[in-house]
């Protein structure tokens, strides 16, 4: 079988030649940095939704009745989410570079999506994706210099399999005030470019869409930019924990009425969402929604998901159509991948077969690692191995 | 359904996984959505060929069929029933997909690379099928029809046995296991048999002797049953072969003690001979009568030599002993009302010898033993010593006692055994090249274990040694775990029926992969599996009804 990567081996070239390659070794780490990636992105897109301070349901959710019953909506009773979209990500660490006195990580990502189709009969078809292997450096101050970087670019094809990416430019997940280790901007610039496949999966399904072809996009709905299309929600299985509900009157001060999202969702019974709550000045209506009993489960905010709609016109989301989103996401909790994934209680089985469907695209690490070698006569003297820093979906 | 651009008749690909490699042995497939396939169907894929740019193809049977899903346990589909919840439907069905496991059959460009993943699988088709059994090495002349493999896509063809391994020189003999009551390896053997005959250069080379041991099933082969249905004719066309009923046969039945000049069977036929036994013709075969009878110490065993011994050379003390009641009653073993010690034997085991005589010839039997024979009541060795190539002898043993048929068969068995090793000087023409004898239970005559005996010895000599000698034995019998392993062991062609799950869990079916095993507990009635020594894998067949008169009159 030919090198797969054949497109990686003149930019390693250049590397080799223009740099200090010190390559990686010893056997792969797995990444620690958080403990669950998606909430920790949920953190970083959704930064304004801290405080949350008003409803985004028409007509308004009073204090009392923050919980409305969605009993589940099966498919065959009445067709309601046909597009699944997920992303996945796997990202290694090859090298330390050196260039005059700065030194930084040389890392690889194997980033994409897919959309899967529910047909009428239940199946699942992939309808289509995207994967890409992504080399990441940062440029400038803190990376590699214009000179090499512009002999780099000679190679960037926008068409082919490998892209070069600088992990020092800013996007929703790198704000410019963020500091940070180059190897996690890296991770979030590999993030970020999974994203964006997403965004181009949602494409795909332009046209399909409609009242009862709706779409599922595994996690938050705002990038750098509101996903605006229509017929969309998303759905994460895993979410901040630490914003605020400022509601009713005596909303702040002494006696405010304050709330955490631990105790709304406690209290959150099976099959009922909570009421729909805005972010982003109302441009997204977000709530949650209890897919499974709790005498099911561990923890009181297992089986939860939070559900975000994009409301572009900031118009607050009538209560029956945040009804019949939620009534058939909790038709959406059966089958569930018990056994293959450890948040199976929140999972959407179609999700998890297009995040399957992607991660089975993906190079091995055996043929990733294997195609990776860098020109030995120029590079650094040392093993060949290389480090795995991370994997995430 | 198949998809369609990679043509109508794809079934699927080819699958190696991390655990589940390909081997040159085995190799296994996905199927798409839709497509049929059951075990014992015959698929083929594309290989690589001899040299750069060519391709070969492999052929394999499919053993088993396994339908896996991403559920990683039971539980977890429990749990998405909605924690067993009967009555609500899964939103999504969980993805789930057929493998067929295939046993490699053969490469015709013997290749034997493990197949390669991805590679498309078709059904083989009927030129297929024959190189993937190794049917196109076989000379024309040397096929014999054995039944029709039809595979789920409706395809089929002849599965041909090579004549030389039925009837040697290379091997032969053939053994028919499978439970009783779907008719089956009757039919089966007399269709065989059938088969052997119309396809045979010379049919007048060869003779068969027949052993009815069931009601009168074979007692009419030489009439045309009634009209077969469409879909057995069409099978016998398929076959090559013409449905008809044996020609040239003779019925060799049993005397019956109660009406004297006509047969002990349960139906007489159109013309037939009878045969009764003496004492001057059962001397030479007392020690096959004696079988059943305990004999532990080997006392038995001796006395029977001699008495055997003294009788067939005529010696002074049996000079007068002519008849059963002579022996039993009079001198030398008889004298004065009581039993006599003769020689040296006891008296003890003479009065044994006597009292087992008494039994089996007098006073527990059907008919055949008589002390005077009449004109029209044949010796039946003798009959067999005059057997004629071009005939069929069937030899009717239903109504016959358990030890009557034991003595029956062996005298059969030693009487062709005999004929074919030494040719007697007084025919007049040549023993036929080959005799084909079938018998169904062995399992009474050559059964399991180490205790042998005469009769036991006579079927494994016959197993052993007939090919060489031209005898060739087709023998049947509900488990194939009951009969002696030398003499299953030496048929080279072995048709297996329906199978209980407890029969093929014995040694004896080692030769079948435990997927094959168990697809042998679910054959229909009239399916068999054919293991040949031409054949990698054993295939399955159907065969056509009989077309001689079954019914009973």
């Amino acid at each position: 079988m030919p090198n797969p990567l054949a497109e990686l081996t003149p930019v390693l070239e250049v590397l080799a030649d223009n740099i200090d390659v010190l390559p990686a070794a010893g056997k792969a780490v797995e990444d620690y940095l958080h403990p669950d990636p998606e909430e920790l992105e949920d953190t970083l897109i959704n930064r304004e939704m801290g405080e949350v301070t008003a409803f985004a349901e028409t007509p308004t959710p009073s204090l009392t009745s923050l919980y409305r019953p969605t009993p589940p909506l099966p498919r065959i009773e009445q067709p309601f989410y046909r597009f699944f979209i997920d992303g996945s990500i796997r990202t290694y660490f090859l090298a330390t570079g050196i260039e005059g006195n700065r030194s930084f990580p040389i890392e690889l990502a194997q980033v994409g999506a897919a959309v899967i189709e529910r047909r009428p009969d239940g199946n699942l078809r992939l309808l289509a994706s995207k994967h890409k292997v992504l080399l990441l450096l940062p440029k400038g101050a803190k990376g590699i210099s214009d000179a090499v970087w512009h002999q780099l670019e000679h190679f960037d094809r926008s068409d082919g399999l490998v892209e070069l990416h600088d992990v020092s430019k800013t996007h929703a997940l790198n704000r410019e005030d963020q500091e940070g280790d180059l190897r996690n901007k890296a991770g979030a610039k590999a993030r970020h470019r999974m994203h964006e496949l997403e965004i181009e999966m949602i494409r795909a399904t332009d046209g399909s869409r409609d009242a009862h072809n709706w779409l599922i996009l595994d996690g938050a709905v705002k990038l750098d930019e509101f996903v605006e299309s229509r017929y969309l929600v998303g759905v994460a299985k895993s979410f901040r924990k630490d914003p605020q509900f400022y509601l009713g009157r005596r909303s702040r001060g002494r006696g405010e009425d304050r709330r955490d999202v631990t105790a709304i969702l406690a209290g959150l019974p099976h099959a009922h969402r909570t009421a729909a709550f805005s972010a982003y000045n109302g441009k997204v209506a977000f709530w949650y929604v209890r897919l499974r009993e709790q005498r099911e489960l561990d923890y009181p905010l297992m089986g939860v998901v939070k559900v975000e709609l994009p409301r572009p016109g900031g118009t607050p989301v009538e209560a029956e159509l945040a009804d019949l989103i939620s009534r058939a996401l909790v038709a959406e909790r059966n089958v569930t991948p018990y056994g293959r994934d450890r948040r199976w209680h929140c999972h959407l089985y179609p999700i998890f077969m297009a995040e399957q469907a992607i991660k089975n695209r993906f190079f091995s690490e055996d043929v990733l690692l294997g195609a990776i070698r860098w020109p030995q006569a120029r590079a650094q003297a040392g093993p060949e191995g290389q480090e795995n820093v991370g994997e995430g979906e | 359904m198949p998809d369609e651009t990679v043509g109508n008749s794809a079934l699927g690909r080819t699958s190696a996984t991390e655990r589940e490699a390909n081997t040159s042995d085995k190799f296994s497939f996905w199927l798409a959505p839709g497509v049929i396939v059951n075990p014992f169907d015959i698929v083929q894929v594309e290989q690589v060929g001899p040299a750069a740019g060519e391709t070969s193809k492999t052929y394999g049977l499919v053993t088993i069929l396994e339908h896996r899903t991403d559920a990683a346990s039971h539980l977890a589909n429990f749990i998405s029933n909605n924690f067993g919840e009967l009555a609500a439907e899964p939103n999504t069905l969980r993805q789930g997909a057929t493998v067929g496991r295939v046993n490699v059959l053969s490469n015709n460009r013997d290749i034997y690379m493990p197949v390669s993943n991805e590679r498309l699988v078709h059904f083989a088709d009927a030129a297929g099928i024959e190189e993937a059994l190794g049917i196109t090495e076989m000379p024309a002349a040397d096929r014999v029809p054995a039944g029709l493999i039809k595979m789920s896509n409706g395809a089929s063809t002849v599965a041909y046995l090579d004549r030389r391994y039925i009837l040697g020189p290379e091997s032969a003999h053939i053994n028919i296991s499978g439970i009783s009551g779907l008719a089956t390896k009757t039919s089966y053997a007399m269709f065989i048999i059938q088969s052997i005959l119309q396809k045979a250069a010379n049919p007048e080379k060869i003779a068969v002797i027949i052993l009815n041991v069931k009601q009168a099933d074979l007692l009419q082969i030489d009439k045309p049953g009634p009209s077969l249905p469409v879909e057995e004719m069409e099978k016998w066309e398929d076959l090559g072969l013409e449905p008809r009923p044996f020609k040239n046969v003779v019925y060799l039945l049993p005397a019956s003690s109660e009406h004297p000049g006509r047969p002990n069977s349960f139906l007489e036929p159109d013309g037939y001979h009878l045969f009764a036994y003496d004492l001057d013709a059962a001397a030479d075969k007392l020690d096959l009568l004696f079988t059943n009878v305990s004999d532990p110490t080997g006392t038995m065993d001796a006395i029977i030599g001699d008495i055997m011994q003294g009788i067939v050379n005529n010696e002074g003390d049996f000079k007068n002993v002519h008849s059963w009641s002579q022996l039993l009653n009079g001198p030398p073993l008889f004298k004065d009302g009581q039993s006599k010690g003769w020689g040296d034997h006891h008296r003890s085991s003479v009065g044994k010898f006597r009292r087992n005589l008494r039994r089996l010839v007098k006073t527990r039997q059907s008919g055949i033993f008589m002390d005077a024979r009449a004109k029209n009541q044949k010796v039946l060795a003798d009959e067999v010593r005059k057997i004629k190539g071009g005939y069929t002898y069937v030899v009717d043993i239903a109504k016959l006692y358990d030890d009557e048929q034991t003595l029956v068969f062996g005298d059969l068995l030693r009487t062709v055994y005999e004929l074919k090793a030494e040719e007697p000087e007084d025919r007049s023409e040549p023993v036929p090249e080959k005799i084909i004898f079938f018998v169904d239970e062995l399992n009474k005559y050559a059964p399991g274990g180490a205790r042998t005996s005469p009769i036991t010895e006579q079927v494994l000599d016959i197993a052993e040694r007939g090919r060489s000698l031209g005898v060739i034995l087709i023998s049947a019998q509900q488990f194939m775990s009951a009969v002696h392993n030398r003499v299953t062991g030496n048929a080279a062609t072995k048709i297996l029926g329906r199978t209980g799950a407890a029969e093929v869990a014995q040694p004896d079916y080692r030769f079948l992969d435990d997927e094959l095993k168990m697809s042998m507990t679910r054959l229909g009635k009239g399916e068999l599996l054919i293991s040949h020594a031409v054949y990698r894998q054993p295939v399955k067949i159907i065969f056509p009804k009989p077309a001689y008169r079954q019914e009973q009159r």
